[in-house]
Order: structure tokens, then sequence, then C-alpha cells
């Protein structure tokens, strides 16, 4: 469509529709559009629900009488650590991401997320990584030492089969999915709002969402290092974990509890976003408390990283930090409280509260929620914890708390948007026994599950003698859950009866006043024809007027230009439009790259490690193909966004989502560095067999060789841009940064192999690994070197231009100063584990 | 970031720094007094009496906790005068919560044994 020419809503509707639209057939795996991807994460997690729903009636069968030999105790080993695991990541996380992806554009007013193709390739990648778990399972051979994979049970001594490298593979590669959402996410809340969207003016549920995936990015890292560390004991022998040589299976324990309850309230918050959307709609008033609600959500974003202990109060901890994790875990029932009371308010302020089946669903939720919160307090307690410590009591709190929590918001949010998914409206009233089903069998079966722990049953047995006495709860609750799943079964009916046969959904039939509501449903591809210009908070929109300006044309962006998929970007506060974002198309390059990743990982788990380096390379040489095309060849003049406002294309802006994509990678990585960092200072500390045997003993010389080449990196990084900006040649800087890199990286390759055998104690594993990490960095560092050499070459780099080096600066700068802490750390841990008056000493 | 003024005051994308600010200040206590716990237990430091019935490791895990405490205070009496903007009043009513969180959550090193 011309620029200057007044809006035609159908063509303008058919012109977009022609950019952003995933074409049938096999071309449906080129898609990177939110809305396919979001209901695309959506539909894969409810199929391993379903799974592990399945296998949670198998573990039911088992145990539901004292004489039950259903299966072998190695069969049920690996069915519930599965159901765990497939729960929790495979269900819960990408179920959330599924949402996050397909709602959040929609409700912050712009066309897609940040990143359209990082979202192909972690939805691949979650494919895949489940896909690898579930064929093991299927072949027998599925992980088994419980969902929390504690060592040394999970160490080769004691599991010597492929089962448990599954997992730790399989899951590492589901989270790079997460990861790569996690940013996706922030950066979108952060850059890609419609104009005038302030950060005050944004729905309750951004602010949940921001929190949520800034609590990924700093609570996975900690778990995808312990779950190197160990794969690393289990195929190199580095023993991490291994008591008589230095390591502990508690720092295990640590690592992952540091993301493990995290993630409880990482699965909850989102889910609790959704509800503070749906409760204001049905209240029929807006919600109450919007600040307070900020601020809890901060208070319970912090507090869940201060209560990890608690699922260690009896491995041995002194009495006054168990007191510090207890107190924690109280505390955070405070902001939680908020929320709730918030909720209540405002459907006690509202005129009468419209019942419908969304709202049964909540009602649900608050009843088990509140429950499980209770109980949750409880095993706050050191006393009681001690007590009820892996009984069955711990399983019936946290599927009260998780099935409260997150199951139930989701089918309320289901039912809820399923109108905006179809088009249609349920007609049927089987929501309804299904609700009741499912919620009647839920408590018969976790309920009872209390006084069965509280009994003495302990959790993970497979067996147990009649005289317990625990035969009738047991049997009891497992009528309860197959009562639950038949209503899930016919939850399921109901959702396929409303996708085939529902009649049309009128616009907004909620009378919803947000902005997800202001587009025909189902959604078309681009979302908005035109971008909102936001007056007010966005919860206090009227849907229907400005779903009509907005087909019309009269917001921004009212063409199709170029064939380019444009969104705004705007200030991070303020929400004042800064730049047009153009958006990748749809490409099957995320695909490649994410079979390429999954070989990686499987030539990880056949052990095939030569192999892997090859595939490696491929699959670093299919992420930077991504590059190709991107960008401009020429720097462009200002581009009209509409209603007479000019911006800059984006990769002529200083700080576009990209550079803040690197800057949360950089913080990501830096959390894991912190977390190996933790772990080599908690094994001096701590860890049986100390002091070693043998103290690596690292050359001063070679420390400052590989220092001064990895900050003449960083230096050379910085001059290639200023360089670019004085429109001078960048190549000199280039090829010096990327030789500085390559000496920095053979130089800390030489220092890893001088560490005296790493095998023989955790001391060397520490310090080997700490090198190798620098090492990597470094290597990174000359990846990005090389492709800013082929940018420059390719024409897309100038004084306006300078993008791809920006980014390649800020990677220069944190390697640098994360090789520089490691040689530090070398230095020390050396020090420490030679040091005559050591702890032990 | 590009900032607008509001009210007279600069509201910039750092300003969201600020709304976490105290319970980032509540972090850094958590990790130091858990680590120095660690630290002055490893090392005997519960046994060396500094004070009259006060020992080295009870006061470092105070000196700890009051230099955390008085940082959120102070982040407290500065917002304290800017909440007329949402994202200050938020890290105001934050900082806040913080200093409370604080003072529960680690009030136990007064009257806990530190070692056992």
């Amino acid at each position: 469509m011309s620029l200057d020419r007044k809006p035609d809503p159908i063509r303008l509707h058919k012109e977009l529709t022609a950019i952003w639209e995933t074409p049938p057939g096999w071309a449906r795996l080129s898609a990177v559009n939110h809305t396919t991807l979001g209901k695309r994460f959506i539909i894969t997690a409810f199929v391993f629900f379903a799974i592990g729903g399945l296998l949670a009636m198998l573990i039911r069968v088992q145990i539901a009488t004292s004489s039950t030999a259903f299966v072998s105790p190695e069969l049920y080993g690996q069915f519930f650590t599965m159901h765990g695991t497939v729960m929790m990541f495979l269900f819960a996380i990408p179920m959330f991401e599924g949402f996050a992806m397909y709602l959040l554009p929609k409700i912050l007013g712009a066309r897609d997320l940040a990143f359209p193709r990082l979202s192909a390739y972690g939805f691949w990648c979650y494919l895949f990584g489940g896909s690898i778990l579930i064929v093991a399972l299927l072949l027998g051979a599925a992980p088994d030492s419980g969902w929390f994979m504690y060592t040394p049970l999970s160490s080769s001594t004691y599991s010597p089969g492929i089962n448990n490298d599954i997992w730790l593979l399989g899951i590492t590669f589901v989270e790079i999915s997460a990861l790569s959402a996690a940013i996706e996410i922030i950066v979108s809340i952060l850059r890609l709002r419609a104009p005038g969207m302030s950060l005050e003016r944004m729905p309750i549920m951004a602010w949940y969402l921001l929190i949520t995936a800034m609590m990924m990015l700093f609570g996975f890292p900690p778990l995808i290092l312990g779950s190197i560390l160990l794969e690393l004991e289990r195929a190199f022998d580095l023993p991490f974990f291994d008591p008589t040589r230095g390591g502990d299976s508690l720092l295990w324990q640590h690592l992952f509890w540091l993301f493990g309850h995290p993630e409880v309230y990482i699965i909850f918050l989102p889910a609790a976003g959704a509800i503070s959307m749906m409760i204001p709609t049905f209240a029929r008033h807006e919600l109450v408390g919007y600040t307070a609600i900020v601020v809890a959500v901060v208070a319970v974003a912090f507090l869940s990283f201060g209560l990890w202990v608690h699922h260690m109060f009896t491995v041995g901890i002194p009495h006054l930090a168990l007191a510090f994790f207890s107190a924690a875990s109280g505390l955070v029932a405070i902001p939680t409280g908020v929320q709730i009371f918030a909720w209540i308010a405002t459907l006690a302020q509202g005129r009468r509260p419209r019942w419908d089946v969304p709202m049964l669903y909540l009602g649900g939720f608050l009843f088990i929620f509140v429950l499980g919160g209770l109980t949750g307090v409880m095993v706050a307690m050191v006393p009681f914890n001690w007590q009820a410590h892996d009984t069955h009591f711990v399983v019936a709190h946290l599927h009260y708390v998780l099935v409260g929590g997150f199951v139930f918001p989701m089918m309320a949010a289901t039912y809820y948007w399923l109108p905006h998914f179809t088009g249609r409206v349920s007609d049927h009233k089987i929501s309804i026994p299904a609700f009741w089903l499912i919620f009647g069998g839920f408590n018969l079966t976790f309920f009872l599950m209390h006084l069965t722990g509280l009994r003495g049953m302990p959790r993970r047995i497979d067996a147990y003698p009649a005289e317990a006495g625990w035969d009738w709860l047991n049997l009891i609750s497992s009528i309860g859950g197959f009562v639950m799943a038949a209503g899930f079964a016919l939850f399921v009916v109901d959702l396929v009866l409303q996708v085939r046969f529902g009649t049309a959904a009128p616009r907004n039939p909620w009378g919803a006043r947000t902005a997800e509501w202001a587009m025909p449903t189902p959604p078309p591809a681009y979302a908005f024809a035109s971008l909102p210009q936001v007056q007010d908070r966005a919860d206090r929109l009227d849907p229907n007027s400005l779903g009509t300006d907005l087909a019309a044309g009269k917001g921004y962006l009212p063409f199709a230009r170029n064939g380019w998929m444009e969104t705004l970007g705007v200030d991070m506060a303020t929400g004042k439009p800064g730049e047009v974002i153009v958006l990748p198309n749809r490409t099957y390059k995320p695909l490649i790259s994410g079979v390429l990743t999954c070989a990686f990982v499987l030539c990880l788990l056949f052990k095939f490690y030569w192999a892997s380096l090859l595939v490696l390379a491929l699959v670093v040489g299919s992420l930077l193909g991504w590059a190709s095309g991107m960008g401009s060849r020429r720097d462009c003049a200002l581009l009209e966004a509409g209603r007479g406002l000019v911006l800059p294309p984006h990769w002529q802006t200083e700080r576009p989502p990209s550079w803040w994509a690197m800057v949360l990678v950089c913080a990501a990585d830096a959390t894991l560095f912190a977390s190996l960092l933790f772990g080599g200072l908690f094994l001096w500390l701590v860890a049986p067999a100390w002091p070693p045997p043998l103290v690596a003993q690292p050359s001063l010389t070679i420390a400052l060789f590989a220092a001064m080449m990895v900050i003449g990196a960083s230096l050379s990084g910085r001059l290639a841009v200023s360089a670019l900006r004085q429109k001078r040649s960048a190549i000199v800087m280039l090829r010096l940064a990327g030789v500085a890199q390559a000496a920095g990286f053979a130089t800390f390759l030489l220092m890893a192999l001088q560490v005296p055998d790493p095998t023989a104690h955790a001391h060397l594993a520490v310090i080997f690994v700490v090198l190798i990490y620098a090492a990597i960095h470094a290597g990174i560092g000359v990846i990005l070197a090389l492709h800013g050499l082929w940018r420059w070459h390719g024409g897309y780099l100038s004084a306006l231009r300078s993008l791809d080096l920006r980014i390649a600066q800020l990677w220069h700068y944190y390697a640098a100063v994360t090789a520089i802490i490691s040689l530090l750390a070398t230095f020390l841990f050396a020090f420490l584990a030679s040091h005559a008056e050591g702890p032990r000493s | 970031m590009t900032s607008q003024t509001l009210s007279g005051k600069k509201i910039g994308g750092g300003t969201l720094l600020l709304l976490a600010a105290g319970f980032t200040i509540w972090a850094a206590a958590f990790v130091a007094l858990y680590a120095m716990q660690s630290v002055g237990c490893a090392y005997g430091w519960q046994e060396l009496e500094i004070l009259s019935g006060v020992t080295l490791q009870r006061l470092q895990m105070s000196a700890i906790l009051t230099i955390h405490l008085g940082a959120i205070a102070l982040l407290v009496r500065l917002l304290h005068n800017h909440r007329d903007q949402f994202l200050l009043r938020a890290a105001y009513w934050a900082a806040l919560a913080a200093l409370g969180a604080s003072i529960f959550n680690f009030a136990p090193i007064f009257v806990l044994s530190p070692c056992t």
C-alpha cells in the first residue's frame, strides 16, 4: 500500500496478511509468528500434560493397595521421575511460555514479539528435547532417579545406564528454550509496546510476565550449571559430587533447589497474572491495588530465591541458617496474600460479578491454592518439616500449590481466551461437570494424601506393608485420581466441541477492557492493522471502538511497506515511540538450527564427542546464518510511522532490542558463572576429603598473558566501533580483536590442560572448568569478531549501522571481565586449597 | 534510554532498577550472612569471645546485618519524598517491604546459636 493513500481496511488486511501469514503445507515449518507459535507451545504442552497424567495414573495403580504388583520397581522409578519431569519442565513452563507468546504482543499493542525466530527456535528445542525424553520412556530407558536427580543416586556409580544422561542433556536442551523465551519476553515487554503505554499503564499481566521472565533469567542458570557439572562427572569422571574426592552431593541439592524453588513461583506468577486479567472483567471493576500488586510480585520474586534450603532442612545445616530460610519461607506468604486480597477486593468493589465458567475454575483455584499455601506455611516451619519431610504430606502440599496455583487458573484462562483463539464460544455445558470431576477428584486424591503422609508413608516407594494401615487411604486416593482423569477427559472433549462446533463469538464476548480484544477473532497474523496510541491504563480501554479504529488504519503503521514485518519500539519507561522495528520474515532457519542442536545433544548422549564438535560448528554456523539478509546495505532516511510520526529503523538506533538481548544473555551467563564460583568455594568450605592431595599451580606469566589478550580484544572491539562511527575502516581493529581472542582462547585452553589430572579431586576439577569457561568465552569472541568482518565485507556496517559491532563489543567486555575473574578465582582456589590454616586443619 | 520529564523529575528506564533496589540489598544481605556464617563456623569464630559474651561470629554477622539494614533504610529515606510517580512510589513501598523482610528474616542472628 502506498503510504500517502487513505487506508482501505480490506486492502490493508490483505496486504498485511500476505506479509505476516504462515502459508499452509510444509511451509508451516517456517512459521515465526507469535500467534502460531503460541498455539503450538500450548498444544504441545497439553500433549505432554496428558503423558504426565497417564504416568500419574500408573503410579496410582501401583500404590493403590499394599498388594498391587503392577510394575517393577525399576519401571516405577522411571514413572515417578518422568511424571515430575514432564509436568515441571515439559508442561508448566512451556504452557506459560505459550500463553505469554500468544497474548503478550496483543495486550501490549504490538504486532509480534521482539525475536520471532528465537520463538521458533525455542519451540523446536522444546519439542525435540521433550521428544528425546518421551522416546526414552517408550524404550524403557527413561531417567529414574527422581525429577530432582539427587546425587549420588544419579551419579554413574549407582546409575550407570544412559537414563540419567537423557535427563541431564534433554532438560538442558529444554532449558535453552526457556531462557530464550525469558529474554524474548523481557525485551518485548520493555521495548515493544504501543506508543503512550508507559510502564504504569501496562496491563497487570505484563508486569507479572516481566518479573517471571526475570526470575527465569536468574533461576535457570544454576540448574543448567548443575546439569553440566553432573554430566561432566558422569561422562568424564570430574568429581564435583563425589565425597571421596572432595565433591559433595549437597552442592547438587543447592544448585538444583536454587532453581527449583523459584520455579514454583515461576509457574504460579503467570497464572496469577491471568487471574488478575480475568477477575476485573467478571467483577466489572478495574483491578484494585495495581501498585500494591506490582510491589507484591517483586517481593515474591525476590523472596522465592531465599527459601530454597527449606527443601534441605534435614541435611544437617546449622539452626541459624535454617532460621533464615524458614523465615523467608513464611514471609513469602504475605505478598502472595496481598494479591489474593486484591482479587477479593476487586470482586467486592465491583457491581454484581458475572458468574461464568472461567469464574467457576477460579473458585477452584482459590480454594485449592489457599489450602496449599497453608500447608506451605506448615512445612516452612523447621520442626514440622522434619516430621513431614519426604512423606506423602509433601506430595499433597506441592500438588495443592501447583495444581491449585497453575492448572486451575490455566483452565480458567483457557475458557476465557478460547473465544479469542478460535473465534467461537461454547454452547455446551460439559465444562461444569468437568470442573466438578476435576475438583472433587483432586481433593479426594490429595487431601487424603496429607493423612497418608502424616501416618508416615514415604514418597517414591513402590510398595508398602499391609500392616502400615495405609491401604484404604491410598485406595481412595487412587479412585480420586481416576475421577480427576475423567474430568480432564471431559475438559478435552469440551474444547474439541467448542473448536469444532461452537457458534461464532462476538468481538469481546466477556466485555473485557484490554487490548487483545480490539481485533477480530481468531486474530489475524499481524494482530493489529494499525497500532494504538494508549492514553490511559491499558486495562481501561474500549476494545470495541478501538478495534474498529485500528482496523480502519487510524493508528500507527497503517500500511504495508517493502514486504517488511514492522512494529514500533518505544522508550522503556515512558512508552514514547523511538524506532520502527523491522522483524525477520518467516524462514526455515530456526528449524534447521533446532535439528542441528538436537543432533548435538544426541551426539553427547551417545558419547560421539568428536562428532559433536563438528555438529556444534554446524549449530554455530546455522545460528550466524540467521543474520544473513538482516539489516540494510545502505543508510536509511527516517521512516514514516503514521499519524505524522517519522522514526529511524531499529538498526540505526543506539540500543535496539537485540542490544538489550545481549545484555540479558550476559546477565544469565553471569549467574551461571557466579554459581560455578559459589560451587568452588562451597566445596572448599564444606565438602569432605579436603585439603586435596594435589594442588593446582597456575603460571602467573601465562595468566598475565591471557589477561592481556582478553583485555586487548575488548579494547580492539571498542576501537572498531569508534572507527566505524568516524567513517573509517574497522577491519584492522576487528582482525586485532579476533587475533587477541584467539590467543586468549588458546592460552586458557593451555592453562586448563596444565591442570594436573582433574579427575583426582574436586579442587582440580573446579579450576579446570573455570578455565574452560574462560576459553569458551574467548572462543565465542573469535566468532563474533569474524562475524563483524563478514558483515563489514557484506556492506551491512556504516557509521549509522554499527549494531553488529556494538553487540560484539558487549560480549568482548563480558568475556574480558569474566576471564579476569576466572584467573583470580584460579589463584584464589589454589591458595585456599594449599593454605595451612584452612577450615579443616 | 531517553527520558521524559514528569512533574519535574526525570523518569527513565534506569528507574526500573530502583523497583528492585531494596530487595537486591536484602538478597545481598542474605548471601553475605549465609556465606559468612559458614565461614565463621568452619574457622571456629563462635568460640572466640571478643566483647563480654559476644563472639566474633555474632559480631561479624551483626555488622553485616547493620550495614545492609542501613543501606535499605537510606534507600527508603531517599525515596520517601519522591512518591508522586508510579515507579518511585512502587520502589518506595518495595524498599520498605525489603526493610521489614530483612529485620524479620535475619533477626535470629541475635538469639540463635550460630553453628549447631
